[in-house]
């Protein structure tokens, strides 16, 4: 079951909530404005967590500790929050201009090398989505399929991995989606699920919300409830959680 | 090398793992018979068997470093490192993993590939495992081994559901020992 302590805002339950409850920032935080391109140049936007235990020269933020927790504001934004979440967030690198100029990509890899930060992390959805009655996970390519399988394994549900095209042997459907520039397509095999099966979609981020969209129009065109959306990292002032409409969104941690 | 012959012969378990791949054949294309992972994820007590075999393999021997192979070892690789108490390393395509990476270059039928592992996600002197779905040729596995053993982890094991023919008979892939829970099925026993 949920804890209070995580969402004080979020009604217990994962029926259909009522408008706004998921949002889980409170309004009157103030939100830092995204760096520029020419901000992130000189300045490293690095951030390290002390708890990543190799290579400790590599990486040292030269920003203050205080600024960069801002800039990565805990889902929940304000002190009822589950005491793990700080962890979680402060093993997440970020990356400055990965994979083109100006944009600060989420690197959670370094938090798949903190064995407590992971445990949390998963540990959080199960104890969020276990006795829900979920018998799908469906995991988006490729950082999806990281945090996907081990949470159906713990509540009780079977895998789905959404793929990019050709990846999937046998009978797929497609659903197209927009990038920034042009299209690409997500695949899903025939027959792993079935309609009236109720559903989470998995990724490590949302950003536009583009690719969490495509997996969930997959899914409900076969007639499947999806249920929510979770990600480890919600990239605010990208509107993804728009995109997704009145669809829940669960997220640990959000960026700017 | 086959987990029957490695203290699991007759477990049960083997058979309904086996039983749960589905061969596609003429993928992804014509002659290969494509061993299919993703019915034995839709089975939770096949995928959670496969991962507790693999789990009670590794727990007790000190390894600190699972490393999975893009895309399909990512299925299986967290849920063991979890599991045994180790990280996650993904070894992954070019141009995926941001920041510093090496990079390991393997033959394939045509051509070469790459596969990336982060710089400093292994310390000197690790203990790891590497786990993909399925090993063919062994190309993939021994380009994880080596990216492994350069930055100076031991590499324990290679771990793997299915094991193809070309595989059968060598115990071991670049020296490394290989553990694999089955073998490829065929078209005829199959459902």
């Amino acid at each position: 079951m949920m804890r209070g302590s995580l969402l004080p805002r979020c009604s217990n339950s994962i029926f259909p909530p009522p408008p706004n409850s998921n949002r889980l920032r409170p309004p009157f935080l103030k939100r830092l404005p995204a760096p520029t391109a020419a901000s992130s140049g000189a300045q490293s936007r690095l951030t390290f967590s002390q708890n990543y235990r190799t290579a400790p020269n590599r990486l040292r933020s030269s920003v203050s500790e205080s600024q960069w927790k801002q800039d990565r504001e805990m889902a929940t934004g304000d002190e009822q929050q589950d005491p793990r979440i700080a962890g979680i967030s402060s093993a997440i690198r970020v990356i400055p201009n990965f994979p083109k100029p100006g944009i600060m990509f989420q690197d959670i890899t370094t938090m798949l090398l903190d064995t407590k930060a992971f445990k949390d992390t998963i540990d959080l959805f199960v104890e969020r989505y276990r006795d829900k009655n979920i018998s799908v996970v469906a995991g988006v390519e490729a950082r999806g399929f990281i945090f996907g399988p081990p949470i159906a394994l713990a509540i009780g549900a079977k895998f789905v991995p959404m793929r990019k095209p050709n990846k999937l042997p046998g009978e797929v459907i497609s659903e197209e989606y927009s990038l920034e520039y042009g299209t690409d397509k997500m695949e899903m095999h025939v027959g792993a699920v079935e309609a009236g099966e109720r559903a989470l979609v998995i990724d490590d981020l949302i950003a536009t919300g583009g690719t969490l969209c495509a997996a969930v129009k997959l899914l409900e065109r076969v007639g499947v409830n999806v249920v929510e959306c979770a990600c480890v990292i919600e990239l605010l002032g990208l509107k993804g959680r728009e995109r997704l409409g009145d669809r829940p969104l669960f997220v640990l941690v959000n960026a700017t | 090398m086959f987990a029957a012959e490695n203290g699991l012969k007759g477990d049960p378990r083997l058979q309904g793992i086996s039983e749960a791949i589905r061969v596609v054949p003429h993928f992804p294309k014509p002659g290969i018979m494509f061993q299919d992972i993703t019915t034995l994820l839709l089975d939770h007590k096949a995928f959670k068997d496969t991962v507790d075999i693999f789990v009670d393999r590794y727990r007790d021997m000190d390894i600190s470093v699972v490393a999975g192979v893009e895309a399909r070892g990512f299925m299986f690789g967290p849920a063991i490192a979890l599991a045994i108490g180790a990280k996650f390393v993904p070894l992954r395509k070019p141009r995926k993993l941001p920041g510093k990476v090496i990079s390991e270059a393997y033959e394939l039928e045509y051509g070469t590939d790459c596969l990336e592992m982060h710089v400093g996600a292994v310390e000197r002197g690790e203990r790891a495992i590497v786990i993909d779905d399925l090993v063919a040729t062994g190309g993939t596995l021994s380009a994880a081994i080596r990216l492994l053993e350069r930055s100076e982890a031991e590499v324990v094991e290679c771990a793997c559901v299915i094991g193809l023919r070309e595989v059968k008979g060598q115990c071991r892939l670049n020296g490394k020992p290989l553990y694999i829970l089955v073998e490829p099925r065929q078209i005829e026993n199959c459902c």
